[in-house]
């Protein structure tokens, strides 16, 4: 695990992030806070209605009299009382309401500025942060952020404006014993410190905790197939019950910090009521103070005690809300290193296609070996490249250069003429249309995966981008064809059919650039015949970059790259390379056996 | 079978709500009963401790004050002292106990939750997304954690103390103890109304929050598809979409919840300003001394407190039983493929598979096999050929019983699969899919998930007669290397062969392979050859390939179409033959040859 630096590395403090997300609702989160100081102002009201008719009705030499006398103010001082406390609960509703309204609009914020920051990531980011880690930082940690505007911050507001609004009234009332019980604060406060300081390193941990166990709960269900494959059910529980178990004993950790402090928070907020018995007891003996008074300090003493006791909770919410903010923080101020230039080429209009390796080098930050060495190349436009070579060569990691994914260490990659790194990202990707190894479809429609790419296409359109990639047969035959839903990663269709529904979502953006990264490899060579014919005669014009195995597939290209190493150790047309003999000749006599 | 969900609808509950919820959380509770008890006890008695002090208050307001007994007033305040600090005493112990108990409880929920879902079948997983899932496991469990440490137990607590509270303040009065349980029937009617709006506004919450959930997770694993396709706005304006679902439900859920707590406040000053009315009448006509109405005005906000709690408790279950009736149905997710009553132990298999008269089907009145029969004998290898969907896979995945066939039997080595344990089955069963997955991890680790207790010698050997080993050297770390889930570090093939390392090394009785080289350049392929040819020797062994150079060698080869084996025999019988696998191969042969 790694250690959370001191040093804080981000612009802006974390309650300065929080204003700064507060845009537009500033105003309303003052008024709001106000509003909370006015509704425990207003809560003090009701013993002090309640006192006055204690001292004036029920006590008192003139008790008996007042209340024949003025039976008016009897029922005035009640409805005081009465109607104070619904204005209260009134504007308590409004108060809390309008706190979960900011929260909500600044959780609303963050959290659609998350997604959009982590999903314009580059590859380097994906391969530093896993999906379940991502999925709390948006999650679990965000709502400790919402959780922060929501409540701990009204919490801390309704403690201040309590206990600083007792201590004046009490201070009028009686400034003596006002002092004594207010003597005990000081002591509150260290204890509080104290505990803010232990307990902020078991919020850290708490959530590393839980971002591990999201981690390992992800990738099982999304592994559940090999996880039933090998059997590995019980080992799957035992990995899960390690997570568990941590994050169990971690929460006990945390919660027994704060039962560490609790008796002395409790012991002292206790010791308010035994202080206003004695002094209180003694004053009134010598005659210091009117049982009204008495009434009026014992009936607001919780008004000291309560945020005592509520403190530590607001505490140990306050260090949640640190620990979460910093790894949301993380990612909010995270740049990725692949972007659009300062002063990037605008290029709307469609690309001719045309692609230039310029002795391009390439090597991966976390990797020992170059994976790309010296690869120059160039395909003109409607030209098809074809690029061979053994597993690990270096072909994917090639093609991933030219839509930018990863930028060369050494060398340039041209696109109709233009370095990759000086046109604008979303002009590059959309003209380029890539039907990746690894096929991941999304749980939607078939209809919505095809369209994926240019989602105003009409199903016309899609059915004909089918019929390209010969998907249109096998939707055609499903229950509810087009609008058939296919799980996450297309489960439910085999490995051909999830590739074929892949190419037609690359086609369907009529690319000017088309890389298909050995996307027929688990189609049938009938089939696959099929999609060479019309990938022939696409209505469109298109650079295509075929990575493939077989021979077949490759053989028509204009060129035909054979890698190795990084390498391109032969180039040339099918015909050429078979008459040279080397790598290609014996892939050839190997294919055709 | 219901449609497959995706993030755009809502998952419909089935069930209505049910006190069984509440019912089977307690069954959580159950196991920690001595525990629960022992707290009950000891939170009660605290709670008495300091209900005591208001009657101390009270007799030094009645007797010493006025009496100016300063001596008694020092007595009553350090017998009220000790009643504190009993109280606190026992509120520690009590929050020791509840901390582990209310952990244990989420712990084994979740435990519970997991080990299920581990049984469930692919369908499960298959026709929702994932994040769905997930979010069952990790946040709603943590959601409910509040609910059933602080709430089922602080109800028990709430309940008693205010039995205590209500007792004492029968004693000190009875007319006015009923005052102030007048206002008990206004509240019952206030929550009854609010219940039912509350709970069907936090189901739209869990709904919203589960669908946003599923979008994240699939955008996260799908980020290089979003940027390819440039979708980064359009997949924004979705997530906003989402989100804004979640706030609106989440706001109009609060408007009810947050409804509670004045709604207690404003009653219970009602019934306060009842207090001084009917307290004063009674006073003036003498009965009562001062004493009492304060003492009663002190229990009346003594037993609205409680009641605010059991408000706030009962806030919280309304909206974290929306979780907990999602975490309960996945529990009772039924287990369609599980062992059968009185399963036996799958013996040590030589390998004999045979099919009899299988029919099976994905989704009702759509049979995928119909009727198929076949028999391998121990050790042979057995290709699998026909178009992309022709439900090649699917034979094979009903071999290891990953999904329960419609009628018809499958026997290994005359045993039916069905009567024995899944466990024993699958752990003799080596299966290489065509989506080769890789867990977060070294390469080692992911090569060992194959054979847990291997030693890095027997990895480094599978991964050499796979030809990985090479590969995997030339990586910073070796196998070392932490890669990740959906990590760029590793080509397809690579991965592939990491994936058949794993198998190698579980050392199966009978291996599948499905489309397990598609990905593998035809050189490694040959290497691999030598390697794969070792793991053949006799093992049963199915492949799936459409290289046929791969299957040529087969013993037998299967042309499956339209649901049936259309060609079975070898090679040269096929081709001889001259039917659908000859203009297969011919076709091929002729591919490549045209150029």
């Amino acid at each position: 695990m790694k250690k959370q630096s001191s040093e804080w590395k981000f612009p802006r403090t974390r309650i300065q992030w929080l204003w700064d997300n507060m845009e537009g609702y500033r105003a309303l989160y003052v008024l709001c806070m106000i509003g909370t100081v006015v509704y425990n102002m207003l809560q003090l009201t009701v013993p002090f209605f309640s006192a006055q008719i204690v001292d004036k009705f029920l006590t008192g030499d003139h008790a008996s009299e007042n209340l024949a006398n003025m039976p008016d103010e009897f029922i005035r001082l009640l409805c005081a009382m009465v109607g104070f406390t619904i204005l209260r609960c009134a504007l308590v509703y409004w108060d809390c309401m309008t706190y979960e309204k900011v929260s909500q609009a600044v959780l609303f914020k963050v959290r659609n500025f998350l997604y959009d920051k982590i999903q314009r990531q580059d590859m380097k980011f994906y391969s530093t942060y896993r999906t379940g880690d991502l999925m709390t930082r948006v999650t679990g940690d965000l709502d400790a952020v919402r959780h922060m505007v929501a409540w701990v911050i009204r919490m801390l507001v309704e403690a201040i404006s309590l206990v600083s609004a007792t201590a004046i009234y009490f201070l009028i009332m009686d400034w003596k014993l006002a002092l004594i019980l207010l003597s005990v604060a000081p002591l509150i406060f260290i204890i509080i410190y104290i505990f803010k300081r232990m307990v902020a390193p078991m919020h850290a941990l708490l959530r590393e905790k839980l971002a591990n166990m999201n981690t390992i709960a992800q990738e099982n269900i999304s592994g559940n197939r090999v996880v039933k494959a090998f059997a590995r059910e019980d080992y799957e529980i035992e990995q899960f019950d390690k997570c568990n178990t941590d994050y169990r004993d971690t929460n006990k950790k945390t919660a027994r910090v704060w039962l560490k402090f609790y008796p002395y928070v409790e012991t002292l907020a206790n010791l308010l009521s035994v202080l206003l018995i004695l002094c209180g007891g003694l004053f009134l003996i010598n005659g210091q103070m009117t049982m009204g008074q008495y009434v009026a300090f014992s009936g607001l003493i919780w008004a000291i005690a309560n945020p005592m006791r509520q403190l530590g909770n607001v505490m140990n919410e306050f260090q949640r809300f640190s620990a979460a903010s910093a790894k949301v923080m993380e990612i909010y101020y995270s740049e990725p290193e692949i972007k659009d230039s300062e002063n990037a080429i605008d290029k709307p209009e469609r690309f001719e296609g045309s692609i230039e390796f310029k002795d391009v080098s390439f090597q991966y930050s976390d990797g020992k070996l170059p994976v790309l060495k010296h690869i120059s190349f160039t395909a003109k436009p409607g030209e098809t490249v074809a690029i061979m070579g053994e597993t690990g060569c270096g072909k994917t990691s090639l093609i991933h250069l030219i839509p930018r994914f990863y930028e060369p260490t050494g060398g340039e990659v041209l696109v109709d003429g233009v370095n990759v790194k000086e046109l604008k990202l979303s002009q590059l990707r959309g003209n380029i249309g890539l039907a990746t190894q690894d096929v991941l479809l999304y749980s939607d429609t078939i209809d919505g995966n095809i369209a994926y790419g240019d989602s105003e296409i009409s199903r016309e359109e899609v059915v004909r981008f089918a019929k390209y990639s010969a998907a249109s047969e096998f939707i055609a035959k499903m229950p509810e064809g087009y609008e058939t839903i296919v799980g996450e990663r297309g489960v439910g269709l085999s490995g051909g059919q999830k590739q074929r529904i892949s190419l037609a979502r690359a086609l369907a953006v009529r690319p000017s650039i088309l890389i298909l990264d050995d996307t027929t490899s688990a189609v049938d060579l009938e089939t696959e015949k099929e999609i060479q014919e019309s990938l022939r005669n696409l209505d469109f014009n298109c650079t295509k970059i075929i990575i493939a195995q077989r021979i077949s597939t490759t053989k028509d290209a204009d060129q035909i790259l054979i890698m190795q190493h990084g390498e391109i150790t032969e180039r040339g047309t099918h015909q050429e390379l078979i008459e040279k003999g080397g790598y290609y000749a014996e892939l050839v006599k190997l294919q055709v056996g | 079978m219901s449609r497959r969900n995706t993030y755009k609808e809502d998952e419909i509950l089935e069930e209505p709500f049910d006190i069984k919820h509440l019912l089977r959380a307690s069954e959580y509770i159950k196991k920690h009963g001595i525990k629960m008890i022992i707290a009950l006890v000891v939170s009660a008695m605290g709670g008495a401790a300091a209900l005591v002090s208001p009657m101390i208050v009270r007799r030094a307001l009645d007797v010493a004050v006025p009496q100016a007994d300063k001596q008694m007033l020092f007595r009553l305040v350090l017998i009220a002292c000790g009643f504190y600090l009993l109280s606190v005493l026992f509120t520690t112990i009590r929050s020791h106990i509840m901390i582990n108990v209310s952990q244990d409880i989420i712990y084994q929920i979740r435990s519970d939750l997991f080990a299920h879902l581990q049984k469930l079948p692919f369908q499960y997983y298959d026709d929702r997304p994932h994040g769905k899932i997930l979010v069952r496991v990790v946040n709603y469990v943590n959601s409910v954690s509040d609910m059933l440490s602080n709430g089922l137990i602080n109800v028990v607590l709430e309940i008693i103390n205010l039995i205590f509270i209500v007792a004492f303040m029968f004693a000190v009065d009875v007319q006015l103890s009923l005052v102030v349980l007048a206002g008990v029937p206004v509240l019952m009617v206030f929550m009854f109304w609010i219940k039912n709006k509350q709970r069907v506004a936090w189901q739209a919450v869990s709904n919203k929050n589960s669908n946003l959930n599923a979008y994240l997770q699939e955008n996260i694993v799908g980020a290089r598809i979003t940027q390819i396709f440039a979708r980064e706005d359009e997949n924004a304006d979705i997530f906003k979409t989402l989100s804004n679902n979640c706030r609106k439900t989440w706001m109009k859920a609060v408007s009810y919840s947050n409804l509670v707590w004045p709604g207690i406040d404003t009653i219970s000053v009602l019934v306060r300003a009842a207090i001084f009315l009917f307290g004063l009448l009674i006073f003036s006509n003498g009965h009562q001394t001062l004493g009492t109405i304060v003492a009663i005005s002190s229990y009346a906000s003594r037993f609205w407190q409680p009641i605010m709690n059991l408000g706030n408790i009962f806030n919280g279950f309304i909206n974290n039983m929306a979780y907990l009736e999602r975490i309960f149905e996945a529990m009772d997710e039924p287990v369609t493929v599980d062992d059968a009553e009185g399963a036996t132990k799958m013996p040590e298999i030589k390998g004999e598979v045979t099919f009899d008269n299988v029919s099976f089907s994905y989704e009702k009145g759509k049979e995928v096999l119909h009727d198929v029969s076949f028999t391998v004998k121990p050790g042979e290898s057995v290709a699998l050929v026909g178009p992309t969907g022709a439900g090649k896979s699917t034979i094979v995945s009903l071999i290891s019983r990953f999904y329960n066939v419609n009628s018809g039997r499958i026997l290994i080595d005359g045993q039916d699969i069905s009567k024995v344990t899944l466990n024993s089955l699958r752990s003799q069963m080596g299966i290489m899919l065509q989506d080769s997955f890789i867990f977060s991890g070294t390469i080692e680790d992911n090569i060992r998930y194959g054979k847990l207790n291997a030693t890095t010698k027997e990895i480094i050997a599978a991964s050499k007669t796979v030809c990985a080993d090479n590969f995997i050297n030339t990586m910073s770390k070796g196998y070392d290397t932490e890669v990740k889930e959906r990590g760029a570090l590793l080509s397809q093939g690579q991965k592939q062969l990491i994936s058949f390392a794993r198998t190698l090394l579980s050392d199966p009785a009978i291996l599948v392979l499905d489309e397990a080289t598609s990905s593998i350049d035809v050189q490694t392929e040959k290497d691999l050859q030598k390697g794969l040819d070792a793991m053949l020797k006799g093992r049963t062994s199915f492949i799936i390939a459409h290289r046929l150079s791969t299957i040529t060698k087969c013993d037998k080869i299967m042309y499956i179409d339209n649901g049936g084996i259309t060609e079975c025999g070898t090679h040269q019988e096929l081709m001889a033959k001259k039917g659908d696998y000859y203009h297969l191969y011919t076709a091929q042969i002729e591919g490549l040859e045209a150029g």
